[in-house]
């Protein structure tokens, strides 16, 4: 067995390893940190197979940017994590055979019958000069270029949807209009009232005064 | 001449169309005239074609006017089938219909239905004609539920009467028992000949003389004979042969022109007209040949007693036409279909007239309808006494009337006959003469003669019927009495009916009787000693001693003397009883229980409901597993896939 | 690669929508804050276009372009016109409904325009990779569509849902996409078809088809993964459930025809018995658990997955008669169902959501013409004759009687059958029931204008649906 293999199995458990704790440990910032690992293995067995490119992307992307924003989001939100895991226990022998049945098709599948070494042999080693990132951009503005504007463009709709969902404009919140301000002129802000000493109208009085109010705050 | 053959039969169909959907526009003169234009467009129509067939040496017709379906298989046409023989039915229907319509005007005056009813017998006309005119089964099957609906809707003319209602939903009843049988034979002769076209069908029964068919195990059926008997049960209800015989009487509910028109002179004979017209293939079976014969005598004898216990002036005529209808269908019974269509044209005319005059009486009584109220009627109404008279003359065939002709012929060819049952077929009709003879003058004397039973208003208001009503009947009576006299050569032992019925030469009836005939003046003088007429003038003699003579003492002392067979009689043997406590209560009985069990429980409780139930537990449970959680959606995705997999990848489809 | 030979002439429909959409997304927050009629406009503005543009460019051929990535065949053609008229109708009829619930916003429109794009790039893919990323680019817009009513509880529960299990099902279609590659070496869908027609069936390639047909089904709400469907259309407003029914439908039609008869034709019998499973239980399962709900609008989504299940036996069909049927069947199906839920946007009111089979009692009382446009509807849907939705059916059943599958078709006509109760239930109550509510109908000309055309066009189709037979024949060379 060579390095190779062995970092290969090594990484490799460690990723399902990590991925199983995912859904078991009880604690979400736990379980968050354990996808970091998982997914710092995979950039390793990505790196490996010669794609360091992608090793770092997938590094950069999730471990440095999404999953901080999910740990973000879990302590902020301070998720109560014990109505979400009950039933875990007496759902998991269901769960654990429909896993373990999955896992054999698939184990029976994608195993040497089909994806041997005799039927794909491993490709030759690429020589030290090719360049990850020359091999894709080579791709991706030719030949590739339209699915990479679709790509863009869902990345818009994703941007578009979350500000459609998340931003609101919350009615009855104060904050500075400068416009509003610089443009004020004296008879707006100061109304002279005749006030009568009769008390039949002092409902008006009453009215005029709300409205005052009204016009300060709008 | 086509378009003369579609004149007769569209000029009634369209006369009826106007009257009956724009009755109102055209008010009750429009009404009449157009159908009495209608009528006499087909009458005149009628006659020349029968000119032409008759005397102009024009062939028979047989032609296709439209194709209805054609399919790989078959082809149903409506098409005409002229010959010597529907041109007599055909100049029957209009004259007897065109006298009827006229006399209508008179007896429906002060009906509200007026333009209803003409629409009605015009519709009646043209159906008519289409049954006898056709070249195909579909066509006359067509006209025989045609001319059925008409004769229920005129039944039941006076809609608002509860006897009326019962009496066309009997009609209607009945004759669906026969029609079943009809429909029955229709269909096997499609089935076994692929065609339903007259002259097809008769070409290819000789291939179908030789099978048999066997519907219990054991027990084979001559087919021909099965067809034969299958079509006469059709025949048995239209034209009212014992025992489906029990709607004629109580058709009497309707108005007296129906009565006469639809009840005696045309549609009851469609039956003998359609065992004639099948001649070809009645003749291939002599079983059936016997039950006819059997059938007819028995309808004669019976029905015939019956009219002599009726009070009710029309239903005495309504029996007299079971019994004459009798005399047609023994005639059929031993191959005489000549002396059947003769005494059939001979009866359109005689009896449509005595339901006319029938008719007169009871408007000159305000429809009083009860023998025992009238009596000396003579004098009041003489025109319509004196054709009354003609016509039962020529019912109990008195020498020298057309009856006298048609029924000597048709009591000497049962009397010739050699087949199964002739000798009883012979001794019912010879007693059936009397009878005949009996409640006919039994009738005439109680209405006419004798002291006068009517309540003083009405006998001071009894007069002579008008014009329209008694002009029709001298109009009728002329043909009653001398048609038989004129024809009784030509039709029955000349080549008049030829080409439209085919006798084998095994049944021999005819043959004899022709070889007997010495010309219609010969038969005339020959009538005065037989026995037949002997008969029937004792049956006179008879109804005169009782009521003529001693109508006080006689009538009483023989109800009671008899008082067990009168009762039967006024029974009408149980037959009714019978219907409606067996038959209809059975059928009441099985349906309330194919109702109750089979339909509620079975069907609707089990099969509809059960399914219904079934599937709505289905969706209450299937809905359960739509419980809104994201897990278990998940789950179910999963499974679905795992399965999936499983069984495509692992198992193989 | 040059810029001009890449063709782009056969993407113009994409191009012009995708600059149209960023147009609207710039011109939006700068327009008067009364309501987004200048964005309505232009979307509308921009389906025409995209018609006509569409239109002017459709013939028999077939275009391909972006080396072989895009292919505009007749099928993509005539898909396209059809989503484009759903979505402008939908737009159309959902305004009120949107404004009176204090969502209309102009997001509504890009994001809707934005799934148009994704149903285009869709329907026209050759490319898995394509294929996928016009499947997410119509899903996101989806997803946001239906919590586009962010407060309201139900609709952002349905929004979850849809999303979780949409990306469920993404990574199992991807999951068979990279098998297929992987088996295959190839992304390109012809491709794929010559390299599996020339080589043996293994097991990889199965697992890929099992993978590929549970992923792409999903989309179409075929049971056993049609969970998601009644709780995301019942829990979206109402003028997104329209949205979400109609035109993705078309797209998802597209999609099973591009990955199955495209990619994988030569898998046929592989795949045929699948989809006989699933139709069979799609049919079932939609049909009887309709009868239960007691909600107009999930009896609709139910009624959906019904029609679903019809739409793939024209696919499992696998001749060309069945590919038209399925086409035919879906077209019949978004209309009918822009008229279906477009009954609820009438009956609904400020405030109030008419999604109960109560509010249907009395309509006739209240108003006699969509009374009828109703009745033509539901008996288009449960396939009465001489309705559009009977033609769609006939043309679906003759297709799988016509490969020998009598015994499918019998199941097929028994479970519409069975539906055909809770349509006829739906019409007893319009037109026998007495109304719980009196109150006229409140709906403006937009509601009104397009349930007629939708009720109407029942009838038209029923009575001559030889024109859209023919053009959907003619979209697979018939």
């Amino acid at each position: 067995m060579s390095l190779y293999q062995i970092l290969f199995y090594v990484f490799a458990s460690v990723a399902v390893l990590a991925a199983i704790r995912v859904v078991t440990v009880k604690n979400p910032v736990h379980a968050a940190l354990y996808l970091v690992l998982t997914f710092f293995s995979t950039a390793l067995i990505w790196i490996l197979m010669e794609a360091e490119f992608l090793g770092i992307v997938l590094l950069l992307v999730y471990v440095g940017a999404v999953m901080v924003l999910f740990l973000f989001v879990v302590m902020m939100l301070d998720v109560n994590i014990a109505p979400l895991r009950e039933g875990f226990i007496r759902n998991l022998p269901v769960g654990v055979f429909v896993a373990l049945v999955m896992i054999i098709e698939l184990a029976l599948i994608l195993g040497p019958a089909s994806f041997g070494l005799d039927i794909y042999p491993s490709p030759e080693p690429a020589p030290a000069d090719a360049g990850n990132t020359l091999a894709i951009g080579q791709v991706l503005y030719t030949k590739f270029v339209y699915p990479f504007e679709i790509a863009a463009f869902i990345l818009l709709v994703a941007i578009v949807a979350a500000i459609a969902l998340a931003h609101r404009r919350r009615p009855g919140v104060h904050y500075q209009d400068i416009d509003a301000q610089v443009r004020v002129r004296a008879e707006d802000r100061v109304r002279i009232a005749e006030l009568d000493a009769d008390k039949t109208r002092r409902g008006d009085v009453a009215g005029d005064s709300k409205a005052n109010q009204d016009k300060e705050t709008s | 001449m086509e378009k003369v053959y579609l004149a007769v039969v569209l000029a009634p169909l369209i006369a009826s169309i106007i009257a009956g959907l724009f009755g109102r526009q055209i008010g009750r003169s429009g009404a009449h005239w157009v159908t009495i234009i209608g009528v006499a467009i087909a009458l005149a129509a009628s006659l020349y074609a029968f000119y032409m067939h008759v005397f102009g040496g024009l062939s028979t017709f047989d032609g296709t006017v439209y194709t209805w379906i054609a399919s790989d298989l078959f082809e149903f046409n409506i098409g005409f089938l002229v010959d010597n023989l529907t041109v007599m039915m055909m100049v029957v229907v209009t004259a007897v219909s065109l006298m009827v319509h006229i006399y209508t005007i008179g007896y429906m005056h002060d009906d509200p239905g007026y333009q209803r009813f003409f629409s009605y017998i015009s519709l009646f006309t043209f159906s008519m004609l289409m049954l006898v005119m056709s070249n195909n089964l579909l066509q006359l099957f067509f006209g025989w539920e045609a001319v059925g609906l008409v004769s229920y809707l005129l039944i039941g003319f006076w809609y608002k009467r509860e006897s009326a209602i019962f009496a066309n939903l009997k009609a209607f009843l009945v004759n669906r028992v026969g029609d079943f049988g009809f429909l029955l034979g229709i269909a096997a002769i499609l089935a076994y000949t692929d065609s339903l076209h007259y002259a097809t069908v008769f070409e290819r029964l000789p291939e179908l003389a030789d099978i048999t068919v066997e519907y219990w195990p054991g027990v084979e059926w001559s087919l021909i004979s099965v067809i034969a008997i299958l079509l006469f049960i059709g025949a048995m209800g239209k034209s009212a042969q014992v025992p489906l015989h029990v709607w004629l009487p109580d058709s009497m509910e309707g108005p007296t022109p129906i009565s006469a028109l639809i009840h005696a002179a045309t549609m009851v004979t469609a039956g003998i007209f359609m065992v004639a017209r099948f001649s070809p293939l009645f003749e291939l079976s002599d079983a059936a040949l016997s039950f006819i014969l059997v059938i007819g005598a028995v309808t004669a004898i019976f029905m015939g007693l019956l009219g002599i216990v009726q009070h009710d002036i029309k239903r005495v005529i309504a029996y007299s036409t079971l019994s004459q209808l009798g005399f047609m269908t023994a005639a059929l019974g031993v191959s005489a279909y000549s002396p059947a269509l003769f005494h059939l044209m001979t009866h359109a005319f005689f009896k449509a007239l005595l339901f006319l005059a029938a008719g007169s009486v009871i408007i000159a009584l305000h429809h009083e309808q009860d023998m025992r109220k009238m009596g000396g009627l003579a004098k009041k109404l003489p025109i319509t006494f004196a054709t009354f008279f003609i016509g039962a003359l020529a019912l109990i065939g008195f020498p020298g009337t057309s009856g006298f002709y048609s029924k000597e012929s048709v009591i000497y060819a049962v009397a010739a006959s050699e087949l199964p049952g002739a000798e009883f077929a012979y001794w019912a009709l010879f007693i059936g003469v009397f009878v005949t003879a009996f409640y006919t003058f039994r009738m005439l004397f109680l209405v006419f003669f004798g002291e006068s039973r009517m309540d003083a208003h009405t006998a001071s208001h009894a007069k002579e019927s008008p014009k329209v009503v008694t002009v029709p009947l001298v109009l009728l009576a002329v043909p009653s009495l001398i048609i038989g006299f004129l024809v009784v050569e030509p039709m029955l032992f000349g080549a008049y009916f030829d080409d439209s019925i085919r006798v084998l030469a095994t049944h021999g009836a005819m043959a004899t009787l022709e070889d007997q005939f010495k010309g219609a003046w010969g038969m005339f003088l020959y009538g005065w000693t037989t026995p037949v007429v002997w008969m029937a003038l004792a049956g006179v003699a008879g109804a005169a001693i009782m009521y003529l003579g001693m109508p006080n003492v006689l009538p009483p002392l023989f109800a009671r003397v008899f008082a067990w067979p009168k009762r039967i009689l006024e029974e009408g043997y149980g037959f009714d009883s019978f219907n409606n406590t067996v038959i209809a209560g059975g059928s009441r009985l099985l349906g309330r229980g194919l109702w109750q069990g089979a339909d509620l429980r079975a069907i609707d409780g089990w099969l509809v409901n059960g399914t219904a139930a079934f599937v709505g537990y289905m969706a209450r449970t299937w809905r359960l597993i739509q419980t809104g959680y994201l897990y278990h959606y998940a789950f179910v995705m999963i499974l679905g896939l795992i399965g999936l997999m499983t069984w495509i990848v692992f198992i193989g489809a | 690669m040059t810029l001009a030979s890449l063709n782009l002439q056969p993407v113009l429909p994409e191009i012009v929508l995708a600059a149209m959409a960023c147009l609207i997304l710039l011109v939006d927050p700068f327009l008067p804050k009364r309501g987004p009629t200048v964005s309505f406009v232009l979307s509308i503005l921009t389906l025409i276009a995209l018609f006509v543009i569409t239109l002017v460019q459709m013939d028999d051929s077939v275009r391909m372009s972006f080396g072989d990535m895009v292919v505009n065949d007749p099928m993509a053609d005539l898909m396209k016109l059809v989503v484009y008229v759903l979505v402008a109708a939908v737009f159309v009829i959902s305004r009120t409904y949107l404004r009176q619930r204090g969502i209309d916003k102009g997001e509504y429109y890009m994001l809707g325009l934005f799934g148009v794009l994704g149903m285009m790039i869709t329907i026209s893919s050759n490319h898995l990779l394509l294929l996928y990323l016009g499947l997410e680019l119509m899903s996101l817009a989806l997803y946001a569509m239906t919590a586009f009513k962010r407060d309201d509880g139900r609709a952002s529960e349905a929004a979850m849902k849809y999303f979780v299990l949409g990306a469920l099902a993404s990574g199992i279609l991807l999951y068979g996409m990279s098998l297929l590659y992987g088996v295959t070496g190839n992304l390109m869908l012809t491709a794929i078809a010559e390299t599996v027609a020339a080589g043996e069936d293994s097991m990889a390639l199965k697992a890929a088809v099992v993978l590929i047909v549970v992923g792409a089904v999903f989309k179409m709400g075929i049971a056993p993964f049609h969970m998601w469907l009644p709780d995301v259309y019942e829990g979206a407003p109402t003028a997104v459930t329209l949205y979400l029914a109609a035109a993705p439908k078309v797209a998802a039609l597209a999609l099973v025809m591009r990955l199955l008869v495209d990619g994988m034709g030569p898998l046929f019998y592989d795949w045929q018995p699948m989809l006989i499973v699933v139709a069979m239980l799609s049919m079932a399962i939609g049909n009887v658990v309709a009868i239960a709900q007691t909600s107009f609008k999930r009896m609709l989504t139910y009624s959906t997955i019904g029609h679903v299940g019809f739409i793939l036996l024209g696919v499992l069909a696998g001749t060309n008669e069945g590919y038209a049927a399925a086409l035919f069947y879906t077209i019949a199906y978004a209309v009918m169902t822009i008229g279906g839920f477009g009954i609820i946007l009438l009956l609904a009111r400020q405030g109030f959501e008419a999604e109960s089979m109560d509010d249907l009692k009395g309509l006739n009382d209240r108003s006699p013409v969509m009374a009828f446009v109703f009745l033509l509807l539901m008996f288009s849907m449960a396939g009465i004759p001489f309705t559009f939705g009977f033609w769609a059916k006939l043309a679906v059943l003759q297709s799988i009687v016509g490969v020998g599958l009598w015994w499918l078709a019998t199941f097929a006509v028994v479970t519409a059958v069975i539906g055909a109760f809770y349509y006829l239930r739906a019409v007893k109550m319009v037109y026998f029931d007495k109304p719980e509510d009196t109150s006229p109908i409140q709906a403006d000309v937009n509601v009104r204008g397009v349930l007629i055309l939708s009720g109407a066009s029942m009838l038209i189709f029923g009575l001559y649906p030889t024109g859209l037979t023919a053009l959907t024949a003619g979209a697979f060379g018939l």
